[in-house]
């Protein structure tokens, strides 16, 4: 593992970009906070709490890696994400790309940076402008950092983009709603590919498609990340996917991320009770192992990002819970050595050595009602209420 | 305790007389200026008491209309169902409107993927439940009240007396999927249709809720039919399954079997193409190529004919007929496994 500093971005020849080696730290996340105010009041926005997105967060992605996200809805993937991007502001913490932090850039310094760091959606119709071609939709990002001046001159290049993600050259004269989920999607993928960025960050890439069609595109992640070299942040919910297309994966829980580890060690041995009971509760498709497999059953419903339990955020559905520290000291993401881990294993858990030796049983949890302050619960009515869409 | 495992040995439900009996439905939508499009085409099947049939495809297979089919909710225009969908011999398709919502609610339950839109957002969580129970069973609010109580305990609904007091944008995702099944099950249906239930929720909540539904139709004897497209889900909680392209049945068996040995390429496909909590991850994933957009017409072809890893020439140019042998039924010219279908006659398609 190496984690040299890169060199500057400034000795980057422009039009000439210099690619870091493998392996090094590309991405450094230092105890990254995005609080969201809860405002409440027509005239006088009175902020009545929080809602605690991300909240502390440590995270390192290396070079050419694929680093991937899971957890439940609203536990802040996607806010962790944008905040990496710069996409949204950051309450506290740094985030440094390749040896430059991104928290103080600003204006057209910014500008220029987003040209390495990319995204893909998880709506790809949603994403794609209707009104635009998929040639004009290729080229605005292009043109707008001075890659290419015109469409005439990115026509090879869009050409070679095209059949880097599958589709035909015809395809430049349509428009996205004359493709399926998975071409759009494609489409979505060549858009971000085509400034040539160093990071992509995939949000949910393919959670809004078919089964039969979602393999196709991870598999292209996968050619693509190959061809140039890309370094991925992929967030996603589905567990088998995540496993299939990860190095590394961190598993977050409100906010924070509980355990992190090579993807075949994470899976093979899950050390956090949370991702126990996650592994546990997905669906596999084979009726033998559904017939047969234990299941960890977790009470209750995940308590609210904006009244986030004390203590270790987890202790209100934890069947390994103890009396002693769980409530009341939050655990740090700590290396934790077991047998048959691979040594870069980390786990937000007071009790990860005596839960894995089984010193330490589960037990029955009673399932908590949430009491939220009442002016917090009305504020979030107002919310879906007024159904503002969060994603 | 907080670990479970599900019974290996479950009731065989097939002995049973069916309580609902699906025969050859078929929905054509014509709007005015397009070419009709049959959504669901000749699709028939049983369900008995305590059995939970699955219906699986990918989107735009037809599995939610043939349940708004089968409940009668297709809109009043623009459609015509055929065929015919007999409970306990009863003929839903020639029911009225009336009839239907008598009989939604207390011999059909219903729960659906979204049930923020399928609560009523200005009254009470346990208001509704009463609702359901006044209407259907004739009782008074009073006595209606103890029973709805009971429902959200039994469905899992902690504190349920403060929660009856509550609408449902205060409930939580899995709390409100919890309140509707709580409102689908308070009449006892002999019939529940749960259209993608789980879909939106998170794999924790989508654990408790299936355990839940597993639970309660093997208390209660219910039929269900679990529509679905998570591969994972009906593995784990149907009897029998049944695998839709394009709007028609193109396999079906038992789980086992089916899942062990998929006969049809397409449930092949499927089942190769997800990727797996175990085995080797750096494998590549074997996609299906294509998709729905290349579909052939059925009239005169196999749809799947061009996504196909197995399609020979007779599969662009005749229909392959639906065969049952035993409990498996075959929809294909060149199987993995099993008979090949002769090709649909005119009488096949009356
Ligand atoms: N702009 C915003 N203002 C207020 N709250 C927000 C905002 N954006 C997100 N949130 C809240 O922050 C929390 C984390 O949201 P986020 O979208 O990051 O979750 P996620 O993990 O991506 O979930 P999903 O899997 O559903 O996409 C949620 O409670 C969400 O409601
Ligand atoms: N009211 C409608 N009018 C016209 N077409 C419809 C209507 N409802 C559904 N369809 C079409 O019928 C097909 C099957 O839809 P549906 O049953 O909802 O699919 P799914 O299997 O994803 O549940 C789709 O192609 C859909 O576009
Ligand atoms: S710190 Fe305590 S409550 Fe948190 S996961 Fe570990 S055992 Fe459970
Ligand atoms: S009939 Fe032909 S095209 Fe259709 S599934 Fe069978 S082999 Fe494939
Ligand atoms: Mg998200
Ligand atoms: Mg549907």
């Amino acid at each position: 593992m190496s984690t040299a500093a890169t060199e500057p971005a400034s000795d980057r020849a422009k039009g000439d970009r210099t690619r870091g080696d493998k392996g090094e730290v590309l991405v450094d996340v230092q105890d990254l906070k995005v609080h969201f105010p809860i405002k409440r009041g027509i005239i006088f926005d009175k902020v009545v709490g929080h809602v605690y997105a991300v909240d502390g967060v440590d995270l390192q992605i290396r070079r050419g890696e694929t680093y991937g996200l899971v957890g439940e809805s609203g536990c802040g993937k996607s806010t962790l994400g944008r905040a990496i991007l710069h996409l949204e502001e950051s309450t506290e913490g740094t985030v440094t790309f390749d040896g430059q932090s991104l928290t103080d850039l600003g204006g057209e310094d910014l500008r220029k940076r987003r040209r390495d760091l990319q995204m893909v959606f998880q709506d790809p119709m949603g994403s794609l402008d209707p009104r635009q071609s998929v040639e004009s939709l290729l080229v605005e990002g292009m043109k707008a950092h001075g890659i290419v001046g015109d469409a005439e001159a990115a026509m090879p290049r869009l050409k070679q983009l095209l059949s880097d993600v599958g589709l035909p050259a015809a395809a430049l004269k349509k428009y996205p709603h004359e493709f399926s989920g998975g071409q759009r999607q494609r489409i979505g993928i060549a858009r971000a590919l085509s400034v040539d960025p160093e990071l992509i960050v995939a949000d949910e890439p393919v959670s809004a498609l078919d089964v039969s069609v979602q393999a196709q595109v991870i598999n292209l992640l996968a050619d693509l990340q190959e061809e140039y070299g890309l370094t991925y942040l992929v967030i996603a919910h589905d567990l088998a996917v995540v496993r299939h297309i990860s190095d590394r994966v961190g598993v977050m829980y409100l906010g924070g991320i509980v355990e992190e580890s090579d993807a075949a060690d994470l899976y093979a041995n899950p050390l956090h009770p949370y991702t126990r009971a996650l592994l546990s509760a997905v669906p596999v498709p084979d009726p033998d192992v559904e017939d047969t497999r234990e299941q960890i059953l977790l009470s209750g419903d995940l308590p609210s990002p904006a009244n986030p339990p004390s203590g270790c955020r987890f202790h209100t559905r934890c069947p390994w819970r103890q009396e002693s520290r769980c409530d009341d000291e939050r655990p740090q993401l700590r290396l934790v050595e077991i047998d048959g881990t691979t040594g870069s294993h980390k786990v937000a858990c007071h009790y990860a050595e005596q839960i894995a030796s089984g010193e330490i049983q589960p037990h029955d949890v009673e399932t908590q009602t949430e009491d939220k302050p009442k002016e917090l619960r009305e504020a979030e009515g107002d919310e879906v209420a007024d159904d503002i869409p969060f994603t | 305790m907080t670990t479970t495992t599900p019974e290996t040995a479950r009731r065989d439900p097939r002995g049973a007389e069916p309580l609902l009996s699906v025969r050859d439905l078929t929905v054509t939508f014509k709007r005015q200026g397009e070419d009709p499009f049959v959504a669901v085409d000749g699709l028939s099947f049983d369900v008995r008491p305590g059995q939970t049939v699955g219906l699986v495809g990918e989107s735009g297979c037809g599995k939610s209309v043939t349940s708004l089919a089968i409940m009668g909710l297709l809109p009043d225009r623009g459609n015509t169902v055929t065929g015919s969908v007999e409970l306990d011999g009863r003929d839903l398709l020639t029911l009225s409107n009336k009839q239907m919502r008598d009989l939604r609610g207390s011999d059909i339950g219903m729960i659906f993927q979204d049930p923020l839109s399928s609560l009523n957002p200005v009254v009470p969580i346990g208001r509704q439940v009463t609702e359901v129970l006044e209407r259907h069973k004739g009782m008074s609010r009073k006595s209606a009240k103890p029973v709805a109580r009971e429902m959200l305990h039994k469905v899992g609904i902690p504190d349920p007396d403060r929660r009856l007091t509550e609408y449902p944008h205060q409930l939580s995702g899995g709390m409100r999927q919890r309140a509707l099944i709580a409102m689908a099950l308070a009449c006892e249906p002999r019939m529940l249709i749960a259209d993608e239930p789980t879909t939106a929720l998170d794999v924790t909540i989508q654990a408790q809720i299936l355990a839940l539904l597993r639970e309660l139709v093997e208390e209660m004897d219910t039929a269900l039919i679990m529509i679905t497209h998570d591969l994972g889900v009906v593995a784990g909680l149907c009897d029998e399954v049944n695998v839709l392209y394009g709007g028609r049945l193109v396999e079906r068996g038992d789980r086992h079997p089916l899942f062990h040995d998929p006969h049809h390429p397409y449930t092949g496909g499927l089942l190769s193409s997800v990727p797996s909590l175990e085995g080797d991850a750096a494998e590549r994933l074997n996609p299906v190529p294509g998709s729905v957009a290349d579909n052939l017409p059925w009239t005169s072809s196999c749809a799947f004919a061009p996504r196909c890893s197995n399609a020979i020439e007779r599969c662009r140019e005749e229909t392959p007929a639906a065969v049952a042998s035993g409990d498996r039924v075959l929809r294909c010219f060149n199987p993995l496994g099993g008979q090949a279908s002769p090709a649909e006659s005119e009488e096949d398609r009356r």
